[in-house]
């Protein structure tokens, strides 16, 4: 058990002007869940590496517990670590893949024997120990590589997208998994992904990557309820937040015929640093009414209408500005609209989120 | 013999399967597929004229060692008429064959494990760590292809000379590794750069140091690599003349297989003892058609599968 500290950490690939991960400031807590979020090529998986020694770290230190590992070997980290392919052992079983570590270590036989059956038994591979790798399905694989960093009992666990190469239906199965292992052994855990659904239900606290910049880390429901920037904001939830830019008066945001208000404090926030009478506003798919005609919400034209069984998501356009905006809507699946409709849409007061037009950043 | 008999239906061959669509179109014309027929079946004929012309001799040569002088002069195309095996026993202990035998497995295998010993420890370092020079050395490793040993014959001798090594089995031993390393280097590289990076890394992540890294974890991951340039450097090595010939010319008590047997033909003048000689060159070939067979089968395609998905 143990915390993790990066301190204004930053990698530079050879031969690149941009950093890849950029200072990046971040503390972990004893036993926490940390899941590192963005897209591709945010940094999020050379972060990982940078804590697992993998990678070099150019300037700034990384600490394991208050003990600077920086520029210590992978080995002398203790750590383990998942990775997206697994990269098992094949020339060896599932026992000595897993024991592997421990003899490096000179653990007693008795005692790797003890570990091994044990982590075996939590992941249901008793019946697998003397198979090799490739005698295994994609998801007993990805147990393997999990009983292989479990053996260990390192001080931290870093996974590097473990969960990207199982369908679908595996993928759930294993998520919950992995989160009551983690909850369980209580161990710090680093974890990779680029699906912000497994970031949202798996980490204790979620760090939102973009272009090798920390952008936000929360939890989950903080990450979704407010969104420190644009980005956060668009890139948090499914289907993504409605962001559009649009006018900005005294009372608010000009939506068409429809008016978002605003406190004084967020029109006086919009205004300053250049904001150029203009405000960025969002409101989520699931934040927002179909009414009638007279009551005064946005009319959109229905392009298509996506029925999930528990509700509906509705695309549609809208006029704004002289433009065509797209916009989605998740409606009960009783008011479902057809293709062609034009619906009434309106955000449900106080919970749309204003950014500045300009810096992006939350007001 | 009839190569084209014993081909197998290629796919082009087989009728249309009923409901294909393409299939009726595609006929009475001239066509890919007929195309693609067309060198399949020259492709089997020229593998099967290249299979007897390899096998032919062979057998040959294992026939002729059951006959006596005169049957192989008189008869050269006929089956022996009894299986004289006192012409092996002959060439094994007359000939010293058995002797020339012993030497040659000791120096093939101590080259051999030195070859790749040093070969995939210099491949994997140039194929899979970025230092200065790196590729100067990967360069100096290639270039040796391109140069013919035979050329410096003169020069290598008083190398070896001078080193004190002329007539030893150790100045054969390393004149082979250094002959050897250059392809094996140079095939080995190209393998070790096409295994899973990620898998070394979990080794580093395990606790392992570069020399563990290396010995437990990449080259068993190697091993058809590793197998079919030992096999390459064995059949090389074994059937090498020229190299003892002017390394090991005067300790007769120490020349390999090839020596020996060239000697049986050379030295008995008129009288050579010719089912001697064949019987020889069966015991000198016999070995290594065992050796391939037996490493073919560990070469299997896809060792590393399922290290990663």
């Amino acid at each position: 058990m143990a915390t993790v500290t990066y301190s204004k950490a930053s990698r530079v690939y050879p031969g690149q002007e941009r950093p890849a991960v950029n200072e990046l400031d971040l503390e972990i807590g004893d036993g926490e869940f940390l899941v590192l979020v963005g897209p591709s090529g945010c940094g999020k998986s050379t972060s990982l590496r940078m804590l697992a020694g993998l990678e070099d770290v150019d300037a700034g230190s990384i600490y394991i517990d208050q003990r600077d590992v920086t520029h210590l070997p992978p080995k002398a980290r203790d750590i383990a670590m998942v990775f997206q392919n697994y990269a098992l052992y094949p020339h060896m079983t599932v026992y000595e893949n897993m024991a592997f570590a421990l003899k490096l270590r000179k653990t007693s036989k008795s005692e790797i024997d003890r570990r091994v059956k044990e982590a075996a038994g939590l992941l249901q591979l008793e019946e697998y120990l003397s198979r090799k790798p490739k005698a295994l399905s994609g998801g007993q694989r990805q147990r393997v590589a999990m009983g292989r960093a479990i053996v260990r009992e390192p001080q931290v666990f870093l996974m590097d997208e473990p969960l990207s190469n199982l369908d679908a239906k595996l993928r759930v199965q294993t998520r919950t998994q992995i989160a009551s292992l983690q909850a369980k052994l209580g161990v710090t855990t680093v974890y990779v992904t680029h699906d912000q659904v497994e970031a949202m239900t798996m980490g204790h606290r979620v760090a939102v990557l973009l272009d090798g910049v920390l952008q936000q880390v929360d939890t989950p429901r903080a990450l979704y309820d407010t969104p420190a920037n644009v980005f956060v904001a668009g890139f948090m939830g499914s289907p993504a937040m409605n962001i559009k830019t649009v006018p900005l008066n005294e009372q608010g945001a000009e939506f068409a015929e429809l008016q978002i208000p605003l406190t004084r404090e967020q029109v006086a926030a919009a205004r300053a640093e250049g904001g150029d009478g203009k405000v960025t506003v969002g409101f989520r798919p699931e934040d927002c009414d179909l009414v009638s005609p007279t009551e005064g919400g946005m009319p959109v034209v229905v392009e298509l209408v996506e029925d999930l069984g528990s509700d509906a998501n509705v695309y549609g356009h809208a006029a704004l500005g002289g433009n065509s905006e797209r916009f989605v809507v998740r409606t009960d699946r009783r008011s479902m609209p057809n293709m062609g409709d034009t619906v009434f849409v309106k955000p449900r007061t106080g919970r749309s989120h204003v950014f500045h037009a300009t810096t992006g950043s939350r007001i | 013999m009839n190569p084209q008999s014993t081909l197998p239906p290629t796919p082009a061959a087989l009728p249309p399967k009923t409901g294909d669509p393409g299939a009726s179109t595609g006929r009475g014309r001239k066509g890919p597929r007929s195309e693609v027929r067309l060198f399949a079946g020259l492709g089997h004929v020229a593998l099967a004229v290249w299979a007897v012309i390899v096998i032919v001799p062979i057998l040959w040569t294992f026939l002729a060692a059951f006959k006596n002088t005169s049957e192989i002069f008189s008869s050269p195309w006929t089956l022996p008429a009894e299986l004289r095996w006192e012409n092996f026993g002959r060439a094994w202990t007359k000939a010293n064959v058995g002797r020339y035998f012993l030497n040659s497995v000791i120096v093939v295998s101590c080259s051999t494990f030195l070859t790749m010993l040093l070969g995939s420890m210099a491949a994997y370092v140039l194929a899979r760590y970025r230092f200065w020079g790196n590729r100067a050395i990967y360069y100096l490793f290639v270039s040796g292809l391109a140069f013919p040993v035979f050329l410096a014959l003169v020069p290598l001798f008083f190398v070896v000379k001078n080193l004190g090594l002329l007539d030893t089995h150790t100045g054969l031993v390393l004149v082979y590794t250094a002959y050897s390393l250059p392809f094996t280097v140079f095939f080995l590289a190209a393998f070790f750069k096409t295994l899973p990076s990620s898998v070394a890394e979990a080794g580093l992540i395990d606790g392992c140091g570069h020399t563990r890294l290396f010995f437990q974890v990449m080259m068993p991951m190697a091993k058809p690599g590793l197998i079919s340039v030992a096999i390459f450097n064995i059949i090389g090595q074994w059937a090498q003349y020229q190299l003892p010939l002017v390394l090991l010319s005067n300790a007769k008590d120490k020349w390999v297989l090839t020596q020996g047997i060239a000697d049986i033909s050379v030295n008995a003048g008129y009288e050579a003892d010719w089912s001697g000689l064949f019987a020889a060159l069966t015991i000198a070939i016999l070995p290594m058609i065992i050796v391939y067979a037996v490493f073919q089968r560990q070469i299997q395609a896809g060792l590393t599968s399922g290290a990663v998905k």
